[in-house]
Formats: structure tokens, sequence, C-alpha cells
């Protein structure tokens, strides 16, 4: 019985792996050397030209960087602006401090569609539309629920005596929040950020809505793009991106499973 | 002192979450174009919804794609988890499964707009093992395409499913479980009798996730078909950004969107009463 249970869990493991296969054997030809009528033999090995051809030519070098820095930046300002309304709601125990819980996190339950539409004619009015800083901010507004709910429930868990002993002590309410309550959250801080860079990075609908120019643009919308704009005879080059811009993604997830898999009960994704 | 610490959270809720919610809102009810004043015209763009062919066709197929994410890919990462908890390589036989989960949707679509082509991957390999519809169109007609995708959405789910299921399965007490054990339950019997009725809690969170992320599919149908041919695949999301971004009839956008708003939200309604009435025992 185990042994069935083994093969059957392999064989469809392998089945589970074949489009990855395909992926990384196809992006890995040469523009010249792709047939597509033996898509699964291997032939030759120029993953990095066409990685090259990816970059410059479709310009996903520039998005590369504007992206690395929205995944970065949203996330921690989001956890920072969380935090501070968990320790808010928690230890300083805000009046009504259930329902500011509830108007925060409610900003998740619906969908982005209900959003694009102000966001869009917003940002063009305001000057925001296709800026980096238009970006950030709302890849940070969009993070700030998770958040808050994650840092709400980290900071329930922790005695009352902590804090009253720092108001002995003397520290003011900002200095607690910063030296005292901030590093003791270390862990759960890096869980939000991990799940948020990662919803950044993967964001298609966001960045397609909120820009337009090679700088900004995100690197999903830029992905799409490369994928219409060529045709098939490069279809190496075009695979080539989409497992460039897997590899942050997936290196992290390998990384950091079990934030993942928490992040996951909660129900962020 | 303490509000001043919960405002900037309410506050960019406030306004880049909450407002943009309530224009959208009052827009669905009327007549506009970005440009002019918005015309009162009542439940017009919701009458529209539910005649004008190409909407109801997206709506049919949002509603493939809820009933097939609530199907395949839980049933699937249910299995997963089961044969995989408690065995020796459990973590490792459940890796190629969880590896798509770290790709981006629109990855998820490069790679199987790839693998779907006319007689590419897929073709290819059936046609080596001698079984029919090699030369299939897999994406050149509805409701074959719109099903499809589901599959390849499934390729990515099935793995993030069968993780939560796991977690479902480590917070059953193992005592009961061994004393079933010895009064000689196994296989299925103990499945059905001693593990399904715990793990209904977690089935109710899968299952409220899979219908909230299946609504809002965008980024795998919008990277292999958009939409098309024609609107033959396209789902509700799509139909929402498109009437709003390309046909520049935003009142039209607007109610798809809230129509989209009120389904997620009674589906939420499903898995948040446990995450909240977890919330407000703790606090």
């Amino acid at each position: 019985m185990s042994r069935v249970k083994t093969a059957f869990l392999m064989v469809l493991g392998l089945i589970w792996l074949a489009p990855v296969y395909l992926l990384v054997v196809n992006a890995s030809k040469s523009v010249d050397g792709y047939d597509a009528k033996t898509v699964w033999k291997p032939a030759g090995f120029s993953l990095f030209s066409n990685f090259g051809d990816a970059w410059s030519k479709a310009a996903l070098g520039d998005t590369l960087v504007a992206t690395t820095m929205y995944s970065v930046i949203a996330p921690v300002l989001a956890v920072l602006i969380g935090a501070a309304a968990g320790y808010a709601i928690v230890v300083l125990r805000l009046k009504r401090g259930f329902l500011w819980f509830v108007f925060i996190f409610g900003g998740t339950i619906f969908p982005l569609q209900m959003i694009l539409m102000p966001l869009f004619s917003g940002y063009a009015n305001s000057g925001l539309y296709d800026t980096r800083v238009g970006m950030i901010i709302v890849y940070t507004a969009i993070s700030v629920p998770f958040s808050a709910f994650v840092m709400r429930n980290f900071f329930t868990g922790i005695a009352r005596s902590v804090f009253e002993a720092a108001v002995v002590d003397g520290g003011g309410l900002f200095r607690i929040f910063r030296s005292i309550y901030l590093p003791m959250a270390g862990s759960a801080l890096a869980a939000i950020f991990i799940l948020q860079a990662t919803f950044v990075w993967n964001d298609l609908l966001l960045g397609l809505t909120l820009s337009q120019s090679d700088s900004v643009r995100p690197i999903m919308p830029a992905l799409t793009g490369l994928q219409s704009t060529y045709g098939g005879a490069s279809l190496p080059t075009v695979l080539a991106g989409g497992l460039l811009v897997s590899l942050p993604t997936v290196i992290l997830f390998l990384a950091a499973q079990r934030f993942f898999s928490r992040g996951l009960a909660l129900g962020q994704f | 002192m303490a509000p001043l610490f919960g405002l900037p959270a309410a506050g960019v809720v406030a306004l880049l979450l909450y407002l943009p919610f309530l224009w959208t809102t009052y827009v669905s009810f009327t007549q506009y174009d970005g440009l002019a004043s918005p015309v009162w015209t009542g439940l017009a763009n919701y009458k529209a919804m539910f005649s004008d062919p190409d909407l109801t066709g997206a709506l049919v197929n949002t509603l493939l794609w809820v009933v097939g994410m609530v199907t395949l890919p839980v049933v699937l990462g249910l299995l997963i988890a089961v044969l995989t908890y408690g065995h020796k390589w459990g973590t490792w036989l459940r890796l190629p499964f969880l590896l798509p989960y770290a790709i981006s949707g629109v990855a998820v679509g490069v790679i199987w707009g790839f693998v779907l082509q006319p007689d590419g991957a897929l073709g290819q390999a059936l046609g080596f093992f001698g079984l029919p519809g090699a030369h299939t169109g897999w994406l050149q007609a509805g409701p074959g395409n719109t099903l499809m995708m589901i599959v390849a959405v499934t390729w990515q789910a099935a793995g993030v499913n069968a993780l939560l299921f796991v977690v479902g399965l480590q917070s059953i007490p193992g005592e009961p479980l061994e004393a079933a054990r010895l009064d000689g339950a196994e296989g299925f019997s103990l499945f059905r009798h001693h593990l399904w009725p715990q793990l209904r809690p977690i089935t109710t969170v899968v299952i409220g996730l899979s219908i909230v992320g299946s609504l809002k599919t965008f980024d795998v149908v919008w990277v292999m078909t958009q939409g098309g041919p024609g609107t033959s695949s396209e789902t509700l999301a799509l139909s929402m950004y498109k009437e709003t971004f390309v046909l520049n009839d935003y009142g039209q956008g607007a109610a798809i969107a809230l129509f989209l708003s009120l389904v997620t939200f009674a589906a939420s309604i499903l898995y948040l009463r446990y995450q909240l009435g977890d919330a407000r025992e703790q606090g």
C-alpha cells in the first residue's frame, strides 16, 4: 500500500514538473535552434544570451530595477504602518479598538477591480500616474491591512507587564514602540515583508492600470508586453523572460517556505 | 496619543481603498466615460450585465472558473495532503506541487500558453503516446479554452491547497486516531470517519479562498487568450478591465466590479467568520 502511494505521488509529481522542464529546456534554446516540432528535446544551451535578449530588447532591465524598488520599499512601509496600528489597538488599548481593526482589515475584502478606475482617474488628475512614487503608494496601501492584521495578533501575545514596566522606566510611547515592540516582532515583520514583497513582485493589474513607461512599469505587465510584441520565432526569449522573473520568488519561496504556509492559513492569497 | 499610531493605517486605507470603493459604487449606477459628468441611469448597467451576450458569456465563464477551482485543485490538494502526511519523504514528495505556487500568474500564463500551442508540447506528448487530440487547438474555442486555463491554474494552486490541508491534518490530535487504528479502521474508512470530520474547518477556508480567487481570475487569461478568440474566454474581471480602460464605459465596468465585490464578500464571510472569530476571542 505504502509503495503504491509513493509510486502514485512520484508519477503525479513528474507530471507536475513537466511544464517546468519544458520552460527551462526551451528557454535555453538559441532563437535559431528552436524548432516548434521538437519542444520536448533539449538542444543547446543559450539560456544566458536569451536572458540578455530579454533584458535589453524588451527593456526588462529598467523594469527590474523599478520592480525591485517597489517590492522592497512598499512592504517595509506597510509593515511599519501596520505595526503602528497593531500597537495602538492592542498595547495602547485604543478606544473602540476592534472597530478600528475591522475598518483597516476590511480594506482587503473587495477585489482590486473595485478600486482600479478611481485610482486611475485620481492618479491622472494628481500627476501620480506613471510615476514610481505613485506605484509605491498604491502597493503600500494594499499591503497595510494584512500587515495590521498579523501585527495585531502578534502583539496580543505579548504580556501586558512588558508595557507597564517600560512606562515605569519612563519611556515615551514612540520610543517604547521603536525600541521594545518592533525589535520583539522581528519574525512576524519578516513574514509580512516576504509575503507582501512577493505580492508586489507578481502584480499585473495595478501595474497595467497605473503605469506605461519602461522605467515605471513593473515586471509582470512588461513581460506580457514582451509576449505580444514577439512572434513565435523568438519564443525562447519570451520563455527566458518568464523564467527570469520567476527566479526571485521561487528562491524566496524555497528559502522561507514556513512563512508562506503561515500566511496562507491567514487567508492572504 | 494612541489614535496617532492608528491613523496612518486607517488614513491610507480610507484614501486609497474605501474612497475609490465608494466612487465605483456611485459610478456603477451612471453612464460615465471618464470625461463628462456621470449621468444617473439607475440599474441600466446591471441589466446590461445579464442581457448583453458578451457579458453573460463572461458571467458563465466566471461561473465555470468558480466550479472548476472549488473542485479540481481542492480535491487534488486534499489527495496530495492525505497521501504525503506522515509519509517518510512527505516534504520532498510535496515539493513538485508547491513549486508552481511560487510562480506568478503571468509566468503560469506564459508557460501554459506555450504548452497548449496548437501541435505544441501537449499535442506532441499525446501523439507520442498514440492518444487522440494531438492536433486540438486547445485555446481556440470556448468553453474548451476556459477549461484548459482552469487546468493551468490547477497546476499552480493544488500544492497550496495541499499545504493548507497538511496544516489542518497536523492540528488533529493523534491519540483518538491511534485508538481508531487499533479498532481496525484504516484506509478510506479511517479517512471518512476520523480525518474528514476534523478537516471541516480548514476545508471551509480552502473553498472560501478558492471561490474568492476564482472570481478575480485575470492574469492567466490576460496572458493566454486576452479573453478571446472574440470574447469566448472572457471572465468578469477581464470584462471589467476592457469595459473601463478599452471601451471607456466606466459605468459598465463599475457595475461589474461591484457585482464581483458582492459575490466575493459573500464568499469571504465563509472563512472570515473563522478568522475574525479567533481575533475577537484573543483581543
